[in-house]
């Protein structure tokens, strides 16, 4: 896998929420756990969390003829290509792996949190007892050493899958023509590709806490693209101003008439 | 000190003036070590990025309260125009782009319309600064909507706090000559008085509450 731009393709008509891949997620990464609190799912941990990269969430929709639909979807970091969490990174912690994921550096992470603010989904959390950001990485050592990665490699049905960009993307838009009914491919179209695609047997709209359309947000295109080279243009255009003043208008100084009275400026 | 030299400001006003002034200068360049990647050895310089961050939150605080005592301080005097001279003022841009003959120009008080403008920015966006400020250093008890808009504000603030910033310090300097000493020791020339604000010395003529260097307070219409 060195070298290769790669995807990682998740078939949620193939989960069975076992949820393998949140424990090797865990255990490869070397995460904690967190006391469980039954808040009337088997959603467990109830959200993403510093030390969960990696969820099933559990969605219950109405399907035909008034029955309930159990839902499942794996949760993380999509590893964009044009990332927003990269974009406002103050010290550049957040990188683009060779890969195409994106990972952090946790010598430069300062923990000011404006990644949380920036990502479209939602996906960095913020650990205060180490004053971090926390996401996934699509387990740059395990790529390095041309494994897949933790929660790819503990998935038993093969709703997980990891591969050459343009091969899972296929393989995506295959599998949903397959399913029919609706199934549509989530991640190739969005913010230049996401480095995760998912192949989703129902609309997109009825999954918790999936954008339908994710981008950048307006104001950080504004503040990055915009005010930023524009503070630097500001300044230069009135020092340039004020030199120009200077030497063609000249300083006001007192008139004459004024400074006879005391022969002083 | 020369003999005759006008007071122009008192020891509170200079001292809140470079508490304002010298925060807002370290906002500036930390900031800018924040924003611009190139600029990176500033936070080299502190010790770290994050030492960097930690020196630009509480330098915002000490600025903030910096910019309370300014406002309460100069708001009467800086922070509302008299018409209709600061209309004419604003018509001749102060006689500083092109000539205007003195006849034309009005009489200036203790600030003038540019000055007021400078004064009115600075409190404006000060105080944006100072609440998006505050909501970009605890985003996570905010809507994350909030904290996107005070993006977007913080780095408009930066932006026109820091081309105003450039232009005070310009007719501060040598765009016009003795106004620094304003700011420095509060003194300034009779002939300075005379030609920039002249409606103030006349003013505190009439009124005598001039104050010379070396002299006696003058008595009113004396």
């Amino acid at each position: 896998m060195n070298g290769l731009e790669l995807v990682k393709l998740i078939d949620l008509s193939r989960c069975t929420a076992c949820r393998g891949c949140q424990i090797a997620c865990k255990q490869w990464n070397n995460l904690p756990a967190s006391q469980t609190n039954n808040f009337g799912s088997y959603q467990n941990p109830p959200d993403l969390e510093w030390n969960t990269w990696t969820l099933i969430r559990f969605n219950e929709i109405e399907g035909q003829n008034g029955k309930v639909k159990w839902l499942f979807r794996k949760d993380g970091c999509m590893h964009c290509t044009d990332a927003a969490c990269v974009k406002v990174c103050p010290t550049q912690a957040l990188f683009y792996t060779e890969f195409g994921a994106v990972d952090i550096d946790y010598a430069r992470c300062i923990g000011c949190k404006e990644c949380i603010t920036a990502c479209p989904f939602h996906v960095p959390r913020y650990d205060k007892a180490t004053n971090k950001i926390y996401k996934c990485n699509l387990c740059y050592s395990r790529l390095r050493a041309n494994q897949p990665p933790a929660c790819v490699q503990s998935c038993p049905t093969g709703a997980l899958q990891i591969g050459a960009r343009d091969e899972m993307v296929r393989k995506a838009y295959q599998r949903a023509e397959e399913l029919g009914n609706g199934a549509t491919v989530y991640g190739d179209k969005f913010v230049e590709g996401t480095h995760v695609v998912y192949v989703l047997p129902e609309a997109v709209t009825v999954y918790d806490n999936l954008p339908e359309k994710p981008e950048i947000p307006a104001a950080i295109l504004v503040w990055k693209d915009v005010l930023k080279p524009a503070g630097l243009i500001a300044a230069g255009a009135v020092a340039g101003a004020a030199f120009l003043h200077y030497v063609t208008h000249g300083p006001k100084v007192p008139t004459e008439e004024n400074n006879n009275e005391k022969g002083e400026i | 000190m020369k003999k005759g030299m006008i007071k122009a400001t008192s020891g509170f006003e200079r001292f809140v003036h470079w508490c304002l002034a010298l925060s807002c200068l370290l906002l500036i360049i930390t900031g800018m070590g924040m924003m611009y990647h190139s600029l990176d050895f500033i936070g080299g310089m502190m010790g770290g990025m994050g030492n960097l961050k930690t020196v630009h939150n509480w330098t915002g605080v000490f600025f903030g309260m910096a910019l309370l005592f300014a406002i309460v301080m100069w708001f009467r005097e800086a922070g509302i125009p008299s018409f209709p001279e600061d209309g004419k003022w604003i018509a001749c841009a102060g006689g500083y782009l092109w000539h205007v003959d003195k006849d034309k120009m009005p009489q200036v008080g203790k600030y003038n319309p540019g000055q007021k403008l400078f004064f009115l920015v600075v409190a404006v966006f000060g105080i944006i600064m100072v609440i998006s400020g505050y909501i970009m250093w605890f985003p996570l008890d905010f809507s994350t909507g909030t904290v996107r808009t005070m993006f977007v504000l913080h780095a408009l603030g930066f932006v026109i706090i820091l081309a105003f910033f450039i232009v005070h310090l310009y007719l501060a300097t040598i765009g016009v000559p003795g106004s620094a000493s304003a700011m420095f020791t509060g003194w300034v020339s009779r002939a300075w008085a005379k030609t920039n604000h002249p409606k103030w010395l006349r003013e505190m003529e009439e009124k005598g509450t001039l104050v010379t260097y070396g002299g006696e307070k003058r008595s009113g219409r004396a």
